[in-house]
């Protein structure tokens, strides 16, 4: 072991971390470089962070959602003849129901659009306002076309690497200093276990309801019962030690944050979704100034093997909540000023061509969000439009990835989470910056 | 925070018999550790292993009348409420594990279910016949007979989109996991191009009508294929349901696959020994699969052995063993397991909902973080005294001292192997506040919470 790690760095969790580990592995007769953990950060803490950098919010839409169906590609041509049923018409199409202009080559269906007033639903007043950034044809190198693989890879931040077990995301918060110091939750996964983006991060906790955390009981009695948790787990072991002690200190945290009685900014009405709810939470956490830094939540319903469609059906219910929740979120907190950027990624898109039952299967290239003020936004950016022709297709079936989705989200952590430790967050990848932040 | 996996057990589980109990069951109640004192650590063993000779009557019975559908046919299950069989199915498997006598075979129900994991929300009803008769009959038998009873199961051809598969546009999702996930292992030696080829061979194996298995030789692709470095010669839709033999010949090279007998026996260690199974265990155990044809209850045998057992470190108890664990414990009187299934969801381990095929993570780190419902779930349990869903009894409790009810759940929570620093720890509260239903509640509830209790 690298006895660097310990001085130079700032974090006083991170060097009981990697102490406690080495003394387990001494104990345990075995070498301690032979069992040298791979989450363990192999970094040199800088002592000069950024202190007002941003709190981040990332989104998993888990089931590999359509990018070509949240951001279209009206202009190319080969959209409307793969998609025979499941196209929506085009911005100056005669009927009502069609896509809402972006840049003219991408328009948004009305589902993600929404209104135009912040607040109201939609996504078009972020994207107006450029607070609102739209990545196309982005994605991961590796071809798996598997969720569940798709979805592990990309939340480990590398592919295939089977000791790898700790999350991008996790691995930010483990290289970098806490917001606040004496937080005892630094971040949540809105979920009931911890999400893999966010495992190896300290203070860090799955809650799947942040309304309704507690030990029940007689109130009476309950901070009794708390004492007697925290002095118990104390004997505990890693990683149910830590997880215990910061439970007990988030339950009487939470317990004094208002979540009932919250008024929003705005008008922003999140919809009554587990998504509208989810972002709903985190947006009274980050205003309650609690010392949350991240949070990670998830929306589900993008697998639409059949009868998906956008303009009126599954797609575009699942499409509308993401836009509206998001929209909410955006009116209530970014807009108010809240130094918070929210990043949203899929696993992969789905084919060009829609299948015999007015669906998509699996493919590769999608979108990728992200939304803050200090996000370059109000623009789809792609390098360089690989094209939806037969020939242009990977495989001949999908959209090809002209984007690594880490080099958005590495721009990130480094210019709007502060954090330069870019190898050891993404480890074995070299981004290239777009300029996506401003 | 950094899993640490290789956790030392509490000194006070140092017996190799106690921990054998505590690998084989859902928990060492006064009950079990007294069989086990009698029978020894091999009689033991094999009494456990010999589960059809545990009577399982009564257990059975209480099922039946419970949750009755769950003895309907398909065409009935079809015409049910898609809510109500999940319950019901749900509900069945909770108190058989809860409150069968054979809790090694029930340990390894739920080994297998998440190893043939499905989703219900994508199968339904089809999965109340995979249970019975893939995952329940097979959980201690051949490994081979299992995992052909898998690839002919409605459910099972139906959650991995082979029902969608045929001739000209194979659906290769099935033919992936079967390799990645069921047999081989994803490192286990085959390639992009294997899949496509299984994917081709397995074309015509579907389910028909409200759930039974058929090979269908009208979507078969009678091509020839190579895969694994077998070549299967071109046939041709004259042969009929002969072509079934092509996948039926595939399974068995499987089945009798190295890779195989490495992957399976490295999950079946991890899930009843160590997260951290040595090279040695590892080949040791597949030998073991080599030499028996993939015989379930050799393989135990050889894995729960009397040195391996004393060095093996704790292993976290899932949400669904904590919450079983908690019912052998508090053994209350149940009407129904509404609410207990209920809190399952909370815990995070709601039954037969993990979407992708993989089942639920046996790994410390994805579950240590969701402590908090486990307190809050502790906190119902012993409250509960409903007679219309289920009561927990105190009396055995309240009729002698504090120090006395400590003894007894001593004796049900951890089968008399109660670490020290809980007993104090329940001995300082039962002692905070007046001796009486309540507080005896509350301190049950402190022995479901406690970290001894999240062990095993």
């Amino acid at each position: 072991m690298d006895d660097r790690h310990e001085e130079d760095c700032g974090c006083q969790e991170y060097n009981e971390l990697s102490r406690r580990q080495f003394l387990t592995s001494a104990a345990a007769g075995v070498s301690a470089a032979a069992v040298f953990p791979a989450w363990l950060p192999k970094i040199v803490m800088s002592k000069a962070y950024a202190s007002n950098r941003d709190i981040i919010v990332s989104v998993f839409m888990r089931g590999g959602a359509d990018g070509l169906s949240l951001v279209v590609p009206f202009a190319d041509a080969n959209y409307y003849t793969s998609r025979s049923t499941i196209a929506i018409p085009k911005p100056d199409d005669a009927r009502t129901t069609k896509g809402i202009n972006l840049d003219g080559f991408f328009m948004f269906p009305q589902a993600m659009a929404g209104g135009t007033v912040a607040g109201t639903g939609g996504l078009m007043p972020a994207f107006q306002a450029t607070d609102l950034l739209v990545v196309h044809a982005t994605g991961q190198l590796n071809t798996s076309r598997s969720h569940f693989d798709a979805q592990r890879y990309m939340e480990v931040g590398k592919p295939i690497d089977p000791a790898l077990v700790t999350g991008w995301l996790g691995r930010h918060l483990a290289s970098i200093p806490p917001l606040n110091p004496t937080a005892p939750l630094r971040a949540l996964g809105v979920a009931n276990g911890l999400q893999k983006t966010l495992v190896g991060g300290p203070k860090t906790l799955p809650i799947a309801d942040p309304t309704n955390y507690t030990v029940g009981g007689a109130a009476a009695t309950q901070a009794q019962r708390l004492a007697f948790m925290q002095a118990d787990y104390a004997a505990s072991e890693e990683p149910l030690k830590s997880a215990a002690l910061d439970a007990t200190n988030t339950v009487n945290l939470l317990k004094s944050v208002n979540f009932t009685g919250y008024q929003t900014a705005n008008g922003a009405v999140y919809p009554n979704t587990s998504f509208g709810r989810a972002l709903r939470s985190v947006a009274v956490l980050i205003k309650s100034n609690v010392g949350i830094e991240a949070a990670q939540v998830d929306i589900g319903g993008w697998d639409t093997h059949s009868a998906q469609d956008p303009l009126a059906g599954s797609m575009f219910r699942t499409m509308q909540d993401f836009s509206n929740s998001l929209a909410a979120f955006y009116a209530d907190v970014i807009a108010t000023g809240n130094s918070v950027t929210v990043v949203a990624v899929s696993e992969f898109g789905r084919n060009v061509r829609e299948n015999g039952s007015q669906g998509t299967d699996h493919g590769r290239g999608t979108v990728m969000f992200a939304m803050g003020k200090g996000i370059a936004g109000g623009r789809v950016i792609t390098k360089n439009w690989p094209g939806l022709a037969r020939e242009q297709l990977e495989s001949g079936q999908d959209l090809k990835v002209t984007v690594d989705y880490r080099d958005i989200l590495a721009e990130i952590v480094q210019k709007r989470l502060g954090n330069p430790n870019l190898s050891f967050v993404f480890p074995a990848w070299t981004p290239t910056m777009l300029g996506v932040t401003r | 925070m950094a899993p640490n996996e290789n956790v030392a057990a509490f000194a006070e589980w140092e017996s190799t018999l106690g921990r054998l109990v505590r690998r084989a069951t859902y928990g060492p109640t006064a009950a079990e550790m007294a069989k086990a004192k009698e029978l020894g650590f091999q009689g033991y063993l094999n009494y456990q292993l010999n589960y059809t000779r545990i009577n399982d009557d009564a257990v059975e019975t209480a099922v039946a009348s419970k949750w009755p559908l769950l003895a309907q046919t398909s065409d009935v299950l079809f015409s049910s409420d898609a809510g109500q069989v999940r319950q019901q199915l749900s509900e069945a498997t909770i108190y058989r594990a809860a409150f069968s006598q054979r809790q090694l075979y029930h340990r390894m129900v739920e080994f297998w279910s998440d190893h043939f994991n499905q989703d219900m929300d994508k199968v339904g009803y089809l999965l109340v016949a995979d249970m019975r008769d893939v995952i329940r009959k097979h959980a201690l038998g051949k490994f081979p007979d299992m995992l052909k009873a898998s690839a002919h199961s409605p459910s099972m051809l139906a959650y991995l989109d082979q029902t969608q598969s045929r001739n000209t546009a194979p659906n290769q999702n099935y033919a992936r996991e079967i390799m990645e996930l069921h047999t081989l292992g994803v490192d286990g030696g085959y390639t992009q191009d294997d899949v496509a080829a299984l994917s081709r061979v397995l074309t015509g194996w579907t389910v028909q009508g409200r759930g039974n298995f058929v090979f269908n030789p009208a979507i078969h692709d009678w091509t020839a294929k190579t895969l694994l470095g077998v070549t299967i010669p071109a046939g041709s839709p004259s042969l009929g349901q002969a072509g079934i033999n092509e996948g039926e010949q595939m399974l068995e090279l499987l089945v009798n696959h190295p890779s195989t007998a490495r992957y399976i026996s490295t999950k079946m260690l991890m899930w009843l020994l160590t997260p951290t199974p040595t090279e040695t265990q590892i080949s040791a155990i597949a030998s073991v699969y080599k030499a028996t044809g993939g015989d379930i209850k050799s393989m135990i045998r050889a894995i729960l052995n009397d040195a391996w057992l004393p060095v093996a470190p704790m292993k976290l108890r899932r949400p669904f063993h904590f919450l079983v664990a908690s019912l052998r414990s508090t053994n209350p009187t149940v009407t129904t397991l509404t609410t207990i299934n209920g809190q399952l969801n909370n815990l995070g381990q709601a039954l037969f909902a993990w979407d992708t095929p993989d089942g639920y993570p046996d790994k410390i780190e994805y579950w240590a973080g969701n402590i908090v419902p486990r307190w809050n779930y502790a906190n119902v349990l012993s409250a509960l005294k409903s007679t219309t869903s289920l009561a927990v009894d105190t009396a055995a409790y309240l009729a002698g001292s504090p120090d006395a009810a400590v003894d007894l759940m001593d004796q049900n929570f951890f089968g008399g192997e109660m670490p020290l620093v809980t007993r104090n720890a329940l001995l300082t509260y039962i002692k905070g506040g007046t001796f009486n239903d309540t507080r005896v509640r509350e301190t049950l509830g402190l022995a479901v919470s406690a970290n001894a209790f999240q062990w095993y």
